[in-house]
């Protein structure tokens, strides 16, 4: 316990003391050469890879973004892996403590949640504080139909209905809100998840404290559940990927970049900011209906409290903002550090190392990491910087 | 017919009275020359124009349509396009990338439409940038970023052009070339106002000259009408000169 406060004492030391200087000697007389020998030894396995990424390119590049033969290969291995893990997760899950595939599925749903967020406020640059109401919305509105309604309504009726209350959730906040400039908008979806949180701890007949603990998990299979995760997750992923490689993810970062420049160029922002948080809170809501499946209860603590909000926030930060598949490594890294690798520490001690980890990117690594790899594995051919 | 019909424009910020009952009409094809002293209000009736500013009194036609009320983004899908005093390209953006930003459709359904490669490079070549379309706009001279202004605002296909200080900060040959590039818009039909704070780079192009000090109208008339014109002698004698 001492020996880790003194860690992370060192560690936040390296971030505020003048060891600031000391990070840029490291970066000319150590990374500088081990990126350069990095690159001599990818260099001829990225031209190797380099006839199956063209192909790519030429069929779907125009609609996923193109790609070199590394970063070609890194999304196919990641997918593999992500769709052979039932297969291997369990083999390897005692190594890295065991639980491996609760782990991923669990990780599979933040992922939702942390790309919802980045098509949005990422994109936009609106930033939002309070998008677990979006989720939650989701979540309560299936334990509210299951418990008030009829108890054996199919999860397909469930879900579309959930989902669809996400959407209407999102769009209360976002017709109001997204005409103000500035901090405003971030101020109230903050307010909104405090509200919401209130709101469903105040009254017994929202579940209060406790929650519900009617809906059922979907399976108590763990490869089946972490299949009905990751699934949908690699779904969206491909739909928001998709969304945000067409013009619409050109202009939301125009958006951030430059509101004025997009009204002077005959596009209404405030129609694409709002159409940005609607494609949001679809897959927010996916995601809360999929967390219901995972945990079977809807409470407040699962579901809307303000830390979920801000560590869907953390997830995109520290796999790269407005990138879509960053925040989506963003979240299995987190959920991997959290239950896998730190898993013997108490939770105040997990989340201490997690947000100092956060800060470590905010202040390092702005671009995030799995932008950062990417980017690196682009460079590896000599095109981009 | 006319084009824009500004009638009674007035603007006021608190207490300051940046424009006071301005009126302006521009006939199709024409080029006019808005000139007058720094802080006289020319940017001032330009962002009532487009919409970034509110309008205090006084209305604006454009094409017989009335804009007052219009936000920037329909004004400029009417036809009416600005360049700013200020450029604000999307550094994350290439010059072509800035281009075709603003080709783009204003419909959220429309994920792939905008100009082709072909187009923005035509719209870049009218203004003499087309071999710059891979640069960032960072990395631009300042001549160059002022064009990129001005083929964004062409990529918008407008009817009229609204040109805010095109000329400062470049020297003599950028003026003329510049100059000469405008001509051209003309010769393809563009109805333009062009403003400046002195006469320099407007002597040989505008048809007409209308002249603001304080936000008043002071004067109009032939671009040699207005070098002699006394009032407007004193009003620049405060300041610089015209
Ligand atoms: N947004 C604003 N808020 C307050 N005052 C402004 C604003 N924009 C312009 N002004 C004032 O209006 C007057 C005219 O400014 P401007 O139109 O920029 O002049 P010009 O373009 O002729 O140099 C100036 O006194 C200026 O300070
Ligand atoms: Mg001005």
């Amino acid at each position: 316990m001492i020996s880790t406060i003194l860690l992370l004492g060192t560690v936040l030391a390296t971030v505020t003391g003048r060891l600031g200087d000391a990070a840029g000697t490291v970066r000319q007389q150590l990374l500088l050469p081990i990126g350069q020998a990095l690159d001599r030894l990818l260099a001829p396995i990225d031209r190797g890879l380099e006839p199956a990424a063209n192909a790519y390119n030429r069929s779907l590049g125009r609609y996923f973004g193109t790609m070199s033969g590394l970063q070609f290969a890194l999304i196919v291995g990641s997918v593999v892996a992500l769709l052979t893990a039932g297969v291997w997760a369990p083999m390897v899950g005692p190594l890295v403590g065991g639980g491996l595939l609760r782990t991923l599925a669990l990780a599979s749903i933040w992922a939702i949640f942390a790309m919802s967020w980045d098509i949005q406020s990422g994109y936009t640059g609106y930033i939002s504080f309070g998008h677990s109401v979006l989720s939650g919305a989701a979540g309560y509105t299936t334990a509210l139909l299951i418990v008030h309604v009829d108890p054996g309504l199919s999860i397909w009726v469930t879900a579309s209905v959930s989902v669809l209350a996400a959407l209407v959730v999102g769009l209360l906040v976002a017709l109001p809100t997204l005409r103000l400039e500035g901090p405003y908008f971030s101020l109230i979806t903050f307010v909104a998840v405090l509200l919401f949180y209130r709101l469903t701890t105040a009254f017994s007949s929202l579940g209060g404290i406790p929650g519900f603990g009617q809906p059922d998990v979907f399976t108590w299979d763990p490869v089946m559940r972490y299949y009905y995760m990751a699934i949908p997750m690699l779904l969206i992923a491909l739909g928001l990927t998709f969304m945000a490689r067409s013009n619409l993810g050109m202009i939301l970062v125009a958006i951030r970049e430059n509101e004025s420049a997009v009204s002077a160029a005959g596009i209404n922002p405030t129609k694409f900011k709002i159409w940005s948080f609607a494609l949001s809170s679809i897959p927010m809501g996916i995601g809360g209906v999929l967390l219901v499946g995972f945990t079977g209860n809807v409470d407040p603590d699962t579901f809307v409290i303000v830390d979920n909000s801000i560590e869907m926030i953390a997830m995109a930060v520290i796999g790269g903002m407005s990138s879509i598949l960053g925040p989506l490594g963003g979240a299995f890294l987190f959920e991997f550090l959290n239950h896998q690798l730190f898993h013997g520490y108490s939770t105040p001690v997990r989340y201490l190392f997690l947000w100092g980890l956060v800060l470590l990117v905010l202040v390092f690594a702005r671009d995030g990491l799995f932008r950062m790899i990417w980017h690196r594995l682009g460079a590896v051919g000599g095109e981009s910087e | 017919m006319s084009v824009l019909e500004v009638d009674g424009l007035t603007k006021r910020f608190g207490g300051l009275v940046a424009v006071d009952d301005f009126s302006l009409d521009i006939e199709e094809g024409e080029i006019v020359g808005l000139i007058g002293p720094n802080g006289s209000g020319k940017s001032t009736v330009f962002n009532c124009i487009m919409g970034s500013y509110d309008v205090t009194e006084g209305s604006i036609r454009f094409n017989g349509d009335d804009i007052t009320a219009d936000s920037t983004h329909e004004i400029v899908t009417k036809g009416l396009s600005r360049v700013s005093q200020e450029s604000n390209p999307i550094d994350l953006y290439s010059v072509g990338g800035n281009i075709k930003l603003f080709t783009l459709p204003n419909s959220i359904r429309s994920l792939h439409g905008g100009a082709s490669d072909e187009e923005i490079y035509e719209y870049a070549a009218r203004i003499d940038i087309e071999d710059k379309l891979e640069e960032m706009p960072d990395e631009l001279p300042h001549a160059d970023v002022r064009r990129l202004e001005i083929a964004k605002a062409l990529a918008t296909e407008p009817d009229m052009l609204l040109l805010d200080e095109p000329f400062a900060g470049m020297n003599q040959a950028e003026i003329s070339e510049l100059s000469a590039q405008i001509e051209r818009f003309r010769e393809n039909g563009m109805t333009m106002v062009v403003v400046d704070h002195n006469m320099g780079g407007l002597m040989e192009l505008v048809d007409r000259v209308v002249v603001l000090n304080n936000g008043d109208f002071l004067a109009s008339g032939s671009p040699e009408e207005i070098a002699e014109n006394e009032h407007v002698q004193e009003a620049y004698l405060a300041g610089e000169g015209l």
